[in-house]
């Protein structure tokens, strides 16, 4: 205690001192025991960050057992090994590391952070974690009774209600429609045995996807990758749910809630992240709704007319669907004029297609914008871990300039044609909208 | 700077991108009663035009340069902030000094731009019923119409009525270089910074600003219980928020033991308070304490619980107080201090990570009176808190007369 509370003093002290200059240098580093995993060595601070996931997420909870696997991933920090969680969570403070597992439809993810000084305890705690977590009764218990009181706060958040609406109503019938938290029925069958199963089935050695950043040598971080992830079994991981089939109908769904503003969702089929034409797309979500105050969206519903404070829109893709989806949140009394505006701008962007201007300012916003995410070794190890899970290859980074520059403005007026199609709109509306109502 | 900016450049060349950050010395706490929502209302309108960057164009250029810009009013203080790559700092020091003094007012752009204000309110307070009660709070810990008490984004009646002159005047009384404090961080060195501010910031004239002023005392009807019954509510939550000094307003001397206290007592799960009302009572699904002493005035040290379902407010109530007391009579142990002393230290190198961290450190700091030696002797002073001065700082900070009880539940019948 005494040695890492005089070490964080002088930590600090010598953080003053000028970093060392380095672009993003991505090293591809492998295992003795074959684990493949890619890095960024970067000493300026002293501090190391691993992101990694698991194929098969919350869309693999077993029938009836939805929430299953997202509470599993909060329990992997609750006790392990000998630590009961109280133990496990002092450990982790008193070396200054954090550790975390979150489940998503279709991966389970997982993050370490520690200072370089305490790495050895820091994987040696990651390693208890996946390898013998405990899920004592009293831990279930008590996760189990925060995500019921989660899914009840959510309930109250209309923009949470919207969100779940709308995943309700474009799956239906698929896995991915199921709240990843679960409902309180299911969360109730949820015993230590089943997620024990659930740990096992997930957490396989052939599922894994590794990125680190940060003060580790290559044979260090192999080192220490062996010693976390080595023990972990190797099997099939959970299948892939069916590739979902788009609605071809609109739908308008209306949930009432007593609050002064609706919050409002759009949803379109969107496009796999693979899909050759994917920056076109990029370019014209950017046109249409994406970065921040540019946008024809924000033109037109917010510095216009005054309509929303936010109003956005986003490309989102998971294994097995992707979707293209609007935001907004406008007084009950004028949400119908919002959404009008709305689809009158895809509307336009569908038939006249973007300008040159909006071509070329688009670019450069999506050329520079990847750069500033590189905050912190954190969020610097979470991009080279998505480009992992996205297919894409280390050299990608100074590839994707030209792969932008590539897109013609024929292209966009082609991907909008494709994407922004009034026939497979899905409208979710929550709140008391005036002039708003459900159509099948 | 000659003219009173005061600049801050934080190099880091992790990534070659640059944040440029200009918080100005004034925020909501500096209107007056039926003014309400004038600061947050003009950091609005600073998106709108200059003689040289038309209007609504400052995050267009922003944009198509690759970066990003946003910007947040707050209590004691108003930020700006971009990033962009590293070559264009130029640009958005150009731009960032241009609309120091430049903006031009209208009700062309007022009007559209108050239904957004409103649009605004509703999302972040009107539609969230935790939110409309820590307003009612702050009213009766602060005092109504007293700085800290009148909400940030303002009450709908003012923003109705906030006009041009409001806003104009706002803005010559507060905007200005002696008022402001210019930080660089990321992949640029000192020497650069100050060129290009000296050729941007520094023609700026600086202009004589009143003195902020803050109350010394709380509200006058102290200690005071809020219940908000909300149908919309499903979950209870239960707070009670003490008045306690700051840096700069009160008995200061207690503001790094207050720190190191309220990680201890509720600022993780391995805390006095989780570990008495979740783990072991089983009263709460979670239980926290948190205390932010970077403020011009006094602020407060709070603490909160989200009960069990089978759990009432009073059995909340009376575990706290329990667990309080416990600390009042029992003192607190060197090694749990030192515990909780690592974790602070820990979250100041981990800041360091971080390129948007350093800027809000600093910005904070600077805004609410302190200096850039305050922000580098921290650890020092966190470190240097001793088992004696955190029983001390309890026994001052949690007073009956202080205090405000908030209770957030679901209406009558509702459940």
């Amino acid at each position: 205690m005494k040695r890492l509370f005089a070490a964080l003093l002088a930590g600090l002290a010598l953080l003053s001192l000028p970093a060392a200059a380095g672009a993003i240098e991505i090293k591809q580093v492998t295992t003795p025991l074959g684990i493949k995993a890619w890095l960024v060595e970067d000493k300026s601070t002293p501090v190391v960050a691993l992101s990694f996931s698991f194929v098969g997420g919350t869309a693999s909870d077993p029938a009836g057992l939805s929430g299953a696997t997202d509470l599993m991933a909060n329990l992997l920090t609750d006790g392990a090994g000998p630590l009961n969680a109280q133990a496990f969570r002092q450990r982790q403070e008193d070396a200054a590391a954090s550790i975390g597992f979150n489940a998503s439809l279709d991966r389970v993810s997982g993050s370490l952070r520690v200072l370089s000084a305490n790495r050895d305890e820091g994987f040696e705690l990651l390693r208890l974690a996946m390898v013998e977590p405990r899920f004592d009764v009293a831990m279930v218990d008590q996760r189990r009774a925060q995500t019921i009181a989660s899914l009840n706060q959510a309930a109250q958040r209309p923009a949470s209600v919207a969100g779940r609406t709308l995943m309700a109503t474009l799956f239906a019938g698929h896995p991915y429609a199921a709240d990843p938290e679960g409902t309180r029925e299911d969360l109730a069958k949820a015993t230590p045995d089943l997620l024990k199963k659930r740990a096992a089935a997930v957490l396989l050695r052939n599922g894994l996807t590794v990125a680190a950043v940060g003060d580790i040598s290559e044979a260090e971080l192999a080192r220490q990758i062996d010693r976390a992830f080595g023990s972990l079994p190797t099997g099939t991981p959970p299948a892939l749910p069916p590739q979902w089939v788009p609605p071809t109908k609109p739908r308008t769904v209306v949930v009432e809630r007593s609050v002064p503003q609706s919050a409002a969702l759009m949803a379109l089929p969107g496009i796999p992240r693979d899909d050759p034409d994917w920056y076109a797309a990029l370019v014209m979500n950017h046109v249409l709704g994406g970065g921040g105050q540019q946008s024809r969206l924000f033109n037109e519903v917010r510095e216009k007319r005054g309509l929303a404070y936010s109003v956005s829109s986003g490309l989102r893709t998971y294994k097995r669907a992707a979707l293209l989806i609007i935001s907004t949140g406008s007084a009950n009394e004028r949400v119908a004029e919002a959404l009008r505006v709305i689809k009158a701008s895809m509307a336009r962007l569908r038939t006249e297609g973007i300008t040159e201007q909006e071509l070329s300012d688009a670019k450069t916003y999506l050329a520079g914008a990847l750069a500033l995410s590189l905050d912190s070794s954190g969020s610097i190890a979470n991009l080279l871990h998505s480009m992992q899970v996205d297919g894409l290859s280390p050299d990608h980074l100074t590839r994707r300039g030209a792969l932008i520059a590539a897109v013609k403005l024929e292209d966009v007026q082609k991907m909008a044609r494709r994407l922004l199609r009034d026939d497979a709109l899905t409208t979710v509306v929550v709140g008391k909208p005036v002039g708003v109502t459900s159509e099948p | 700077m000659p003219n009173g900016l005061q600049a801050i450049v934080l190099p880091s060349r992790r990534a070659p991108i640059v944040t440029q950050v200009v918080v100005y010395k004034v925020g909501s706490a500096d209107e007056t009663f039926g003014k309400t929502g004038a600061a947050h209302f003009l950091e609005h309108m600073m998106f709108k035009g200059t003689d040289k960057v038309p209007g609504g164009e400052f995050s267009r250029i922003v944009s198509r340069n690759g970066g990003r810009d946003n910007a947040y009013t707050g209590f004691d203080a108003t930020g700006y902030h971009q990033t962009i790559a590293a070559e264009r700092l130029e640009l958005i020091m150009r731009m960032e000094a241009d609309r120091m003094t430049g903006i031009r007012i209208s009700d062309r752009e007022i009007v559209p731009e108050r239904q957004v204000i409103l649009e605004e309110r509703r999302m972040r307070t009107d539609n969230v019923p935790s939110a409309l009660l820590d307003e009612a709070v702050r009213e009766q810990l602060y005092g109504r119409h007293k700085p800290y008490a009148m909400p940030i984004v303002g009450y709908p009646d003012d923003i109705k009525k906030l006009s041009v002159n409001d806003l104009s005047t706002f803005y010559r009384r507060h905007y200005a270089p002696n008022n402001a404090v210019l930080i660089v961080a990321g992949d640029t060195t000192t020497e650069a910074v100050r060129k290009l501010a000296e050729k941007y910031y520094g023609p700026i004239a600086s202009r004589k600003t009143e003195p902020r002023r803050r109350p010394s005392k709380g509200g006058p009807n102290l200690p005071q219980k809020v219940i908000r019954a909300d149908a919309r509510v499903v979950e209870p939550r239960w707070s009670r928020l003490w008045l306690a000094p700051s840096y700069r307003t009160g008995e200061t001397r207690h503001a790094y033991a207050l720190q190191v206290l309220a990680r201890l007592f509720g600022g993780s799960e391995t805390s006095r308070l989780w570990r008495a009302l979740v783990v072991d009572g089983k009263v709460g699904l979670s239980a926290w304490a948190s205390y932010s002493p970077a403020s011009l005035g006094l602020t407060s040290f709070d603490v909160g619980v989200h009960p069990a379902p089978t759990r009432s407010m009073a059995d909340v109530e009376k575990a706290v107080t329990t667990e309080m007391k416990r600390l009042l009579d029992g003192g607190v142990k060197p090694e749990e201090v030192e515990r909780a002393q690592n974790q602070l230290l820990a979250g100041a190198i981990y800041a360091q990570d971080s390129l948007a961290s350093g800027p809000r450190i600093y910005g904070t700091m600077l805004s609410t009176g302190g200096t850039v030696a305050d922000v580098d002797a921290w650890p020092q002073r966190i470190a240097a808190v001793t088992p004696a001065e955190i029983q001390a700082a309890a026994e001052y900070v949690w007073r009956d007369d202080g205090a405000v009880t908030a209770m957030l539940t679901p209406a009558e019948g509702s459940r």
